[in-house]
């Protein structure tokens, strides 16, 4: 890594100091930084606790805890329908993701299918859920280096998509939209042509950000070779989605996986970076965003007729048996380890969040950084605090 | 202005109209956004759609101590509310609170919770309470309003000494 | 292969086979051996393997190593024990005090893989960044009662750190060789583990349901034993 190169300059400057008799001190006293628990930085409540040489960090250790809301326990005494609201709020900006793989869960443990119109619109809202996070996430990454106007720019272009989605839902961004065996509406009349309208936008959007950012010197210089996650380190600790992708994992649920949900039939594209540094990281959700609204419109067209709900008993007790099922959520793998018991309510509920994974590897990767960098791999690793603690 | 005037309720009336006017149009509002409303807050303090500064409110200052009005929106856990504690101490006199989400108000989803705060309200006074589960940008929005109305009313001299805050 | 399948009431119609999962079964009990105690295949879904306690670390590396799973997925606790207090609007625990007599807790039953103890650890791996060739195991071992602790994972897969803190601190579960098991999301003067079942939500022992207010019982439905009238 580049920063124990730095270190070893600094040495060396030291020792030459030193043979010409000049006083100085570059042997400094550590010193403990602590950032948070609430700061524009960590997008949430996130504290890390940093253990600094003059400008490097020597250990990083984030101390997440500040939003855990203890969901594990909760999902035990809820019933599933009432689960399903619950888990709207882990990942608050991609809320419609996560109800989906507890639901696929549920359906796989009762053996129903949902029709294939509610199939459709799933991956279709599904997909909206992905824009209205990763627009937040364009915007933000800006703000962490210091640009205040693609945040702007963002909140103004997802206003436009959550209005869609609050058409069809009803709620800006909790939506409670999934029910085990479909959905719980249809969509409302000439909401797909005003859907395709909307993606024009967020295409302009990725189009203004890419012009705005990628292009500036300045963000080059704080990204490229910035955090840098080899492939190994990235499986061993879990990293999944976009971080995963931009170390050249070439893995995505959403092909590999494809239960309950139409992305086999929609033509679409992985895309993979091989650095694995923030530009990559950044980069790679850029795309995904085109690649999402390309995948909202195809559903737009391909929206076939028919029931939105199968045949399901109006109380749901869920037999008994196990199951894990996850998605491609904006995050990443997000998963659901449902244990059922053929009660009202789940017997466990292990959430298998993707920001947990994400953030766990902070301590590997800030160690040896420069203190503006923890910002900044903090915002290309992009977790959401719901995510992390729960 | 100061000089005990406002604290012994001598000052002449027009005057703590114009002060509570101007007082009114310039809240500084620090945000504490801690989950989802946090969002909700960001688009109705930074978005272009619903802008906050037409009512006269100033969004992100550098710190509390250049607040004068607190959005705590989110779910409050026990592990972080000594940190809103210490905030809140840290913010000038007068000072202002508004709850903004259920979970900030009660508890909301996690009304049973082993480790949520249930109410933010156990800890510190709040001014107006925003109900929603995430309130919508324009209710918080309203609720600035609201606040206003109550600065504009408000006896000056009573918030001066810091009295504690009567609701009815 | 088949005969040390179990099947579960879930899928009673005569399940395809998975030769791709049984396959995998059959390379996880050449590297183990006997280790391998029980395993499960849901076809064309998903595979459990239960190891034995001793065989737990050493199940990881040959996951990870051997076959090539060097996905870390999650690592968790499950317990087994049946609540004593059931939703807490009306539970064992009430009744007894209200004079009733105490009925039989029902028997624990330890999921797809068996078990025979009040916790299990479990843990999904996967191979991955293979396009066309992923597949995902869910391992399970026991955790002896006595003295509640199995081998850390953390040397194989790092990033089992935080899980197993995390399931330190809500199940009470040690793992020996964690470098440190510490408090990860509760304050550190938390007393408890929140997630054992006989960890009661307080809240709801002291106040009802707060959304009881407007439940109606729907015309025809006598199910609101639990208190709760019926959702959806
Ligand atoms: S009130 Fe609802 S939207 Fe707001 S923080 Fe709580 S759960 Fe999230």
């Amino acid at each position: 890594m580049t920063a124990i190169t730095d270190r070893q300059k600094l040495q060396y400057i030291a020792a030459q100091a030193a043979d010409a008799r000049v006083n100085v001190e570059l042997e400094t006293e550590g010193m403990t930084l602590n950032i948070g628990p609430q700061h524009p930085a960590t997008h949430g409540t996130l504290r890390i606790v940093a253990r600094l040489d003059g400008e490097q960090v020597i250990a990083a250790e984030p101390i997440p805890g500040y939003m855990h809301r203890g969901y594990e326990k909760l999902t035990e005494v809820r019933t599933y329908a009432q689960v399903t609201a619950l888990v709207n709020r882990i990942d608050w900006l991609g809320s419609f993701a996560n109800e989906v793989p507890f639901i696929l869960a549920a359906e796989q443990l009762m053996g129903v299918e949902a029709p294939p119109r509610a199939q459709w619109i799933r991956t279709l809202l599904f997909e909206m859920a992905r824009i209205s996070n990763l627009i937040l996430f364009l915007g933000d990454m800006a703000v962490q280096l210091g640009a205040v106007t693609p945040a702007f720019f963002a909140f103004r272009d997802r206003e436009y998509v959550l209005d869609q989605i609050e058409r069809v839902t009803g709620g800006r961004f909790h939506p409670n939209f999934d029910r085990i065996g479909g959905l719980k509406d249809d969509l409302p009349q000439g909401w797909l042509a005003d859907t395709k309208a909307t993606m024009d936008k967020v295409r302009s959007f990725c189009d203004e950000i890419e012009e705005l950012l990628m292009g500036a010197e300045i963000f080059q210089a704080r990204t490229r070779g910035v955090g840098v996650i080899p492939p190994d380190v990235a499986q061993q600790y879990g990293l999944s989605g976009a971080n995963a992708r931009a170390s050249g994992i070439d893995w995505d649920l959403r092909r590999d996986q494809p239960n309950g949900m139409v992305y086999p039939e929609l033509d679409w594209k992985v895309w993979t970076h091989p650095d694995g540094d923030s530009f990559a990281r950044f980069w790679v959700r850029l795309q995904e965003t085109r690649e999402a609204a390309s995948i909202v419109e195809q559903c737009c067209d391909g929206v076939p007729g028919g029931p939105i709900m199968a045949k399901v008993p109006r109380i749901i007790k869920v037999p008994a048996g196990e199951a894990y099922v996850s998605t491609e959520n904006p995050l990443g793998e997000m998963g659901y380890y449902v244990v059922s018991k053929g009660d009202l309510t789940p017997f466990r509920v292990k959430i298998r969040s993707a920001s947990f994974n994400n953030v766990s590897i902070a301590p590997w990767i800030l160690r040896g950084v420069y203190v503006p960098d923890i910002i900044t791999i903090l915002a290309s690793l992009y977790f959401i605090l719901g995510d992390i603690d729960r | 202005m100061g000089l005990g005037l406002v604290e012994s309720g001598k000052m002449p009336k027009p005057l703590t109209k114009l002060l509570s006017l101007s007082r009114k149009y310039s809240i500084w509002v620090y945000q504490w956004g801690l989950a989802c409303c946090a969002i909700e807050m960001g688009a109705a303090f930074a978005s272009p759609r619903y802008d906050v500064m037409r009512l006269g409110v100033i969004p992100l200052p550098a710190s509390p101590r250049q607040a004068d009005l607190v959005v705590i929106s989110g779910t409050v856990t026990d592990k972080m509310a000594p940190a809103i504690l210490r905030l809140y101490e840290q913010m000038p006199d007068p000072k202002y609170v508004i709850s903004m989400g259920s979970c900030a108000n009660c508890g909301g989803p996690y009304w049973d919770s082993y480790s949520v705060t249930k109410g933010i309200d156990q800890i510190l006074p709040v001014d107006v309470y925003v109900p929603g589960c995430p309130p919508r940008p324009e209710a918080l929005l309203e609720g600035v309003v609201l606040l206003q109305e109550r600065i504009q009313s408000e006896d000056m001299a009573e918030r001066w000494r810091g009295a504690p805050i009567i609701v009815e | 292969m088949s005969d040390d399948t179990t099947t579960t009431e879930a899928e009673t119609e005569a399940a395809p086979a998975d030769e791709q999962r049984d396959a995998l079964v059959e390379r996880f009990r050449d590297a183990l051996g006997d280790a391998v105690v029980d395993t499960h295949v849901l076809a064309g879904k998903d595979v459990w393997v239960r190891v034995a306690t001793e065989a737990w670390a050493e199940a990881a590396d040959v996951a990870r190593n051997r076959l090539g799973a060097r996905y870390f997925g999650f690592l968790s606790v499950v317990d087994w024990l049946p609540s004593p207090f059931g939703r807490s609007m009306d539970s064992e625990v009430d009744r007894v005090l209200a004079g009733e007599e105490a009925a039989e807790p029902p028997a624990m039953e330890q999921g797809v893989t068996g078990g025979s103890t009040r916790f299990q650890v479990l843990a999904r791996v996967a191979h991955v960044g293979h396009p066309g060739d992923y597949w995902g195991v869910t391992l399970k071992a026991d955790v002896p009662d006595d003295t509640l602790t199995v081998d850390s994972w953390v040397r194989t897969y790092a990033g089992a750190d935080w899980h197993e803190r995390e399931a330190w601190e809500m199940f009470g579960v040690s793992f020996a060789g964690h470098p440190g098991l510490r408090h990860l999301y509760l304050p550190g003067d938390f007393e408890g583990h929140p997630l054992r079942k006989d960890f009661p939500l307080l809240a709801r022992q002291v106040k009802p349901w707060p959304g009881i207010v407007d439940v109606e019982p729907m015309p025809g439905e006598a199910d609101d034993e639990d208190g709760e009238g019926a959702e959806s």
